[in-house]
């Protein structure tokens, strides 16, 4: 017995919650992204090469994306210290630069900023600092093996560093030759490149220039050069010559003829016009054609930079490519005047989501008045209804022969064509409401991943001048159990371009995105609009517990003003004033300090509610506040843990706890700070070792159970290594069992809320990670596992049974078992099986949300950073559905083998008492 | 100025490669891996051939740690000192204390090799006749449901006299059933204490049994009649 119990917990120990193969797909789906292009510099636009478009993002992704059909051909993630400054692109290779100014001047004090690339040879020039001015230092690499050729610095006298340089390339046939352009004073000088970096500076005399300029076809051997007066000339390097020359004196090779296109939105035909220019060099003219195209600006905002296929333009413009990058993120590929596909890349910068639940699905009842019908009427609709029945009976049929019945792992999408907004069987089919940076707001349907809805979030009065939304916070404050269906209110900073700060509300329908403040839905539909509920920041903003789920948001002079600002809320938000507490953080200049809140009307100060602070929590100087986290309070359906000797540890469940992380750099430490919120006393504190000066330390409070994640870079004393480690806390009333102080209900002023037994282990990791959560059930009575997400790009559980603090350091007595402790091992398993993310590669995981569903087994992770994933996931197994293991063929074939067998027998039977009853 | 800066400031150049093997064929395979130092604030990306390079590295004990989405590879601990030209390589078994002195000198530049692929899936479990009867539960139901039938023939094969032996034994063991069943220790110490007072004893208990089974049967025929 013992024996089989041991089993059972190995068995157990090493995963509870297996993923099939078959279940990829259907229980989860990943959506990869490379984030919104860099428009700003041509170095890192969009560009067409080929059938690909090449582009650096705001995430720092150099990709390639497929022209023809928008899928991503490959992707390439920089970390965030390692900004990609240019790219460039030859034949079958993509070359980049990347790096901050800092670590290239670090090795050789040059700042990099322009790369060339031909098929042998790899150019890299930058700005190198001289005495005086700028000098400019080439760098040449071989493109097989990465060895620098040489490096020289050229002798040039540029004299500031907004004055910018041009490197340009020709390519004759198979060579390129590469160039570079500088002005020296006011008179343009060039030098060209070969690998070992020998060659003269030739100077363009005669003519004064005051900037030059690229203007995207450097790859051509073209540039600008701006006289003093504003006129231009384009400039040429011809590689066969090795001359530089103004362009109307050049005629063009087989390559084509450069055209110059633009795009532009057209007020009165409410499209935008491409216009472009062929230049025909030869015979010194130039023709213009255009074409308009049905852009959305209402559900895409302003087109902010505009890539074309060289190669695809012709006279009628048929076949003409267009790129389009727009202020919302959404990168565009135009073909003529139709739009090929759309890539919404906003999705990789989401600042706020939140899942809200679907409506069920409504049975039509057609027979209102049931009581007055006749005889016949009531025939008739039977007969009506029972049209249904052999269907039924079939389905019936099939299903007790298959035995598919909707489990854990079915898909949730709805395969049927009238896409009606309704949730599965068991809640796994939920919207997730996503706002992002680009000023739009996403409704993804988590079953599949797509796109149900977007709404752009219009800038009021901001518009005029400009501005960007930045959503701070997301609430659900109607669910599905309310008459009016789901809603959501997005709370957002607005930070227009002349620096003013406000506060903006939009309130939506969850279901459609329809505004929710709108009187009369417009049609089409115009920009969201929002309210203006504060002039000027934002300090804290929260939810109300009421039935009306008011939004309380505390202004820079901390007033409380309501959303909705009705008297009920208002009398409502008065009624929970006394249990309002609030953390805020003071940025006094060297004094951090946690300043605890309460509300208060003084009608001489203000007409608002003010907070006012009723303790102070000062860290040392310089102790900076990197984040606060309220504690993710789910249900708790158990105050106790009952131990194997018939006692209970009561969990210590302050309702007001808040989790600090802070960074100490003087002593390189970063700080973990468990808080009362009413008393600001301190609960737990922990510092741990900043590793390299940086604090990425990760933590999650859940009930009472804190996790904390850092790197642990002390390594000199025995016993001691480098490495990531996982610390596991919990929280327990009293000094040990059966010691219960009611810490849910106690008086926060009591004495006792500090009576408190901590049990702490630790846990090394092999890989670090970058966003950590607890899941969450329906009724909390499912254990909880831990989330998280690492750097090896894959989302991975952590078993509850693993982190559990009291895990015994010899052989687990027999109580011990019966708890279902295991040893303690200071090594989590890397067990492939808990990565939940398996073959999807999730990159730069910011933040990982999970939801409970229908099922009290299963709880939906939703993670997003560049990329977006979802599953599902059961930590204590499906205990509340039909186990997949369950064997239906098995159960049938069983009795079915009973019944033969009493069918066998009972003739049997029955003969053997006749002869009894003969021969008695 | 460079000179001044690299007598400063000794930074070596860490290089390695990634040994293909079975598992890991190539970089088609490996995919996207990056080579880290510590918590990563120094790292290199693997290449195409397998190389990979990590630059300025300032003297210290560090471990080398691969990122790598669908392989392990084992971790590794650097020595790079400012004495000696080249940094030392050392085995590091995750888990076990970084200066353990045991630890012998593993080549320069550094091998990396994939040690396993991650498998994320655990196989579904399908029906399987066979396997459904060769559980043990399954293959003592048959063997009762076999004994079952057979029973009364082998009974018939057998000898009156050992079948009377059979008989008895059968009669003692259930008699000692209906002692522990009755919770009457006393009985039962008596009934294994002396076999001579057990053989008196039995057919008191037959007589005490027979009848009332054969009154219930009769009972249970005439309840069917009715």
């Amino acid at each position: 017995m013992r024996c089989l119990r041991q089993l059972f917990l190995v068995s157990l120990g090493v995963t509870a919650w297996a993923l099939h193969e078959s279940d990829v797909g259907v229980v989860d789906w990943n959506t990869e992204l490379i984030g919104v292009p860099l428009h700003g510099s041509p170095h890192t636009a969009p560009t067409f090469h080929g059938d690909y478009v090449l582009t650096a993002t705001s995430n720092n992704v150099l990709a390639a994306l497929n022209a023809t059909d928008g899928s991503i051909v490959w992707r390439s993630i920089y970390d965030a210290e390692d900004p990609i400054m240019a790219f460039s692109h030859h034949d079958k290779s993509v070359s980049s630069l990347s790096g901050p100014g800092g670590s290239t001047l670090r090795t050789s004090l040059v700042l990099y900023s322009h790369i060339i690339a031909d098929p042998s040879t790899m150019y890299v020039v930058g700005f190198a600092k001289s005495f005086a001015s700028y000098t400019l230092h080439v760098t040449t690499l071989s493109v097989t093996t990465g060895k620098i050729i040489a490096s020289v610095n050229i002798p040039a006298n540029i004299k500031d560093e907004r004055s910018k340089f041009v490197a340009v390339s020709s390519q004759t046939g198979p060579t390129t030759t590469a160039c570079v352009n500088w002005l020296e004073g006011d008179v343009l000088k060039a030098a060209v490149l070969a690998p070992d970096l020998k060659g003269q500076i030739m100077a363009l005399p005669g003519v004064k220039y005051d900037r030059i300029s690229d203007f995207g076809l450097s790859t051509n051997g073209q540039f600008l050069a701006i006289k003093e007066g504003g006129a231009a000339h384009v400039m040429h390097f011809d590689a066969q010559a090795s001359s530089l020359r103004p362009i109307w004196e050049f005629s063009l090779n087989r390559d084509g003829q450069p055209r110059v296109a633009r795009v532009y939105w057209s007020n009165s035909h409410s499209k935008a016009i491409h216009q472009s220019l062929a230049i025909h060099l030869s015979e010194g003219k130039a023709s213009a054609s255009g074409f308009a195209f049905p852009f959305q600006t209402l559900d895409h905002g302003v087109i902010r930079h505009v890539a074309f296929d060289g190669s695809s333009t012709s006279e009628t413009h048929e076949n003409t490519r267009t790129l389009l990058t727009t202020t919302t993120g959404s990168i565009q590929l135009w073909q003529h005047d139709k739009m090929q596909w759309v890539r919404e890349e906003a999705l990789a910068s989401i600042q706020v989501a939140e899942f809200v639940e679907l409506p069920e699905k409504k049975v039509v009842m057609s027979h209102a008045a049931v009581d007055e019908e006749g005889y016949f009427e009531r025939l008739q609709r039977q007969l009506s209804d029972a049209k249904n029945l052999p269907q039924y009976l079939a389905n019936f049929a099939r299903r007790f022969a298959t035995g598919s019945y909707a489990t854990a792992t079915t898909s949730a999408a709805f395969s049927s064509d009238e896409d009606t907004l309704t949730r599965d069987a068991f809640g796994f089919r939920q919207i997730i409401v996503a706002a992002t940076s680009y000023g739009k707001i996403f409704g993804i349907d988590s079953s599949n991943g797509r796109v149900l809805w977007s709404r752009v979030l219009g800038l009021g009065w901001a518009a005029k001048v400009g501005g960007t939304i930045i959503p701070t916070k997301i609430f659900v404050t109607r669910t599905v159990s309310d008459p009016e269906g789901p809603q959501i209110v997005l709370v957002t900073q607005r930070r227009a371009d002349n620096s003013l700060v406000d506060t903006v509300l939009f309130h939506v329908n969850a279901l459609t995105g329809d505004d929710v403040r709108e009187e009369y839905q417009s049609i089409p539909r115009a920009a969201l609009e929002g309210l203006d509920a504060v002039m000027g920041p934002l300090v804290d903003v929260f939810m109300l517990p009421n039935e009306n789920r008011t939004i309380v948001m505390l202004d820079e002079y901390l007033q409380a003003r309501l959303y909705p600002d009705t008297p009920l809320a208002l009398a409502e938000f008065e009624s929970f004033v006394p249990s309002i507490h609030l953390a805020l953080r003071a940025e006094v200049p060297g004094q951090r300090q946690i300043l605890g809140h309460q509300l208060a009307l003084n009608l001489e100060l203000s007409q608002f509610y003010v907070a006012y602070p009723t303790w102070t929590l000062s860290l040392p100087p310089e102790e900076e506040i990197r984040a606060i986290i309220p504690n993710t309070r789910g249900p708790v359906a158990s105050i106790g843990k009952v131990l194997g000797n018939r006692m209970t540890l009561y969990k210590y469940l302050n309702p007001h706890l808040t989790l600090v992380l802070t960074s100490f750099l003087p002593s390189s430490t970063c700080g973990i700070y468990v808080l009362d919120v009413i008393k600001g006393s301190v609960i737990y504190h922990v510092s741990v070792p900043a590793a390299g000066g940086v604090c990425d330390t990760q933590a999650t409070l859940t009930e009472n159970w804190l996790v904390y994640h850092y790197f642990d870079d002390e390594f000199s004393g025995t016993g001691q290594s480098k490495g990531y480690r996982v610390v596991s806390v919990e929280f327990y009333e009293g000094d040990g069992p059966d010691d219960k102080t009611k810490s849910s209900e106690l008086s926060s002023y009591s004495n006792k809320t500090l009576h408190i037994s901590a049990y702490e282990q630790s846990f090394i990791m092999p890989h670090g990670i970058t966003a950590i959560s607890p899941t969450s059930t329906k009724f909390g009575v499912s254990t909880k596992d831990i989330i998280v997400a690492n750097r090896k790009n894959s989302i991975q559980s952590i078993p509850r049974r693993l982190l559990n603090p009291r895990r015994p350091k010899h052989k687990p007595t027999s109580e011990e078992q019966e708890e279902m402790l295991v040893q303690y091992d200071a090594v989590l398993p890397d067990d492939a099986r808990l990565v939940l993310s398996h073959n999807y590669e999730v990159a730069n995981v910011r933040r990982i949300v999970t939801s409970p569903s229908l099922l009290e087994s299963t709880s939906l992770v939703f993670v997003y950073g560049l990329d977006l994933f979802f599953t599902r996931i059961a930590p204590s197994g499906t205990f509340d559905v039909l186990s997949e293991n369950f064997n239906k063929v098995q159960l049938v074939l069983t009795v079915a083998g009973l019944g033969i067998a009493i069918m066998v027998t009972k003739p049997m039977v029955r003969r053997k008492r006749l002869r009894e009853r003969w021969y008695q | 100025v460079l000179l001044f800066f690299s007598s400063v400031i000794f930074a070596v150049e860490l290089h390695g490669y990634i040994q293909w093997n079975n598992l890991c064929p190539n970089y088609g395979a490996l995919a996207s891996a990056k080579v880290l130092l510590d918590a990563g604030k120094m790292s290199g990306r693997v290449t195409q051939n397998g190389n990979f390079s990590i630059l300025d590295v300032p003297p210290g004990t560090y471990v080398l740690s691969v990122l790598s989405h669908d392989y392990s590879f084992d971790h590794v601990r650097i020595d790079v000192s400012s004495s000696e030209p080249l940094p030392e390589v050392r085995p590091y078994i995750f888990g076990t204390p970084l200066l353990a002195t045991t630890s012998f000198s593993l080549p320069y530049p550094i091998v990396l090799t994939p040690r396993h692929k991650n498998r994320y899936f655990s196989p579904r479990e399908s029906f399987n006749l066979l396997g459904m009867f060769q559980s043990p539960m399954m293959m003592i139901m048959a063997l009762t449901g076999v004994l079952m039938l057979a029973m009364p023939y082998i009974i018939k094969q057998l000898d009156p006299e050992t079948l009377d032996g059979l008989k008895g034994r059968q009669e003692k063991a259930a008699s000692l059933e209906n002692s522990i069943q009755s919770d009457d220790p006393r009985r039962l110490s008596a009934l294994l204490s002396s076999g001579e007072e057990t053989k008196a004893s039995t057919p008191v208990v037959k007589s005490n049994t027979g009848p009332s089974t054969l009154q219930q049967r009769k009972g249970g025929k005439g309840n069917k009649r009715r």
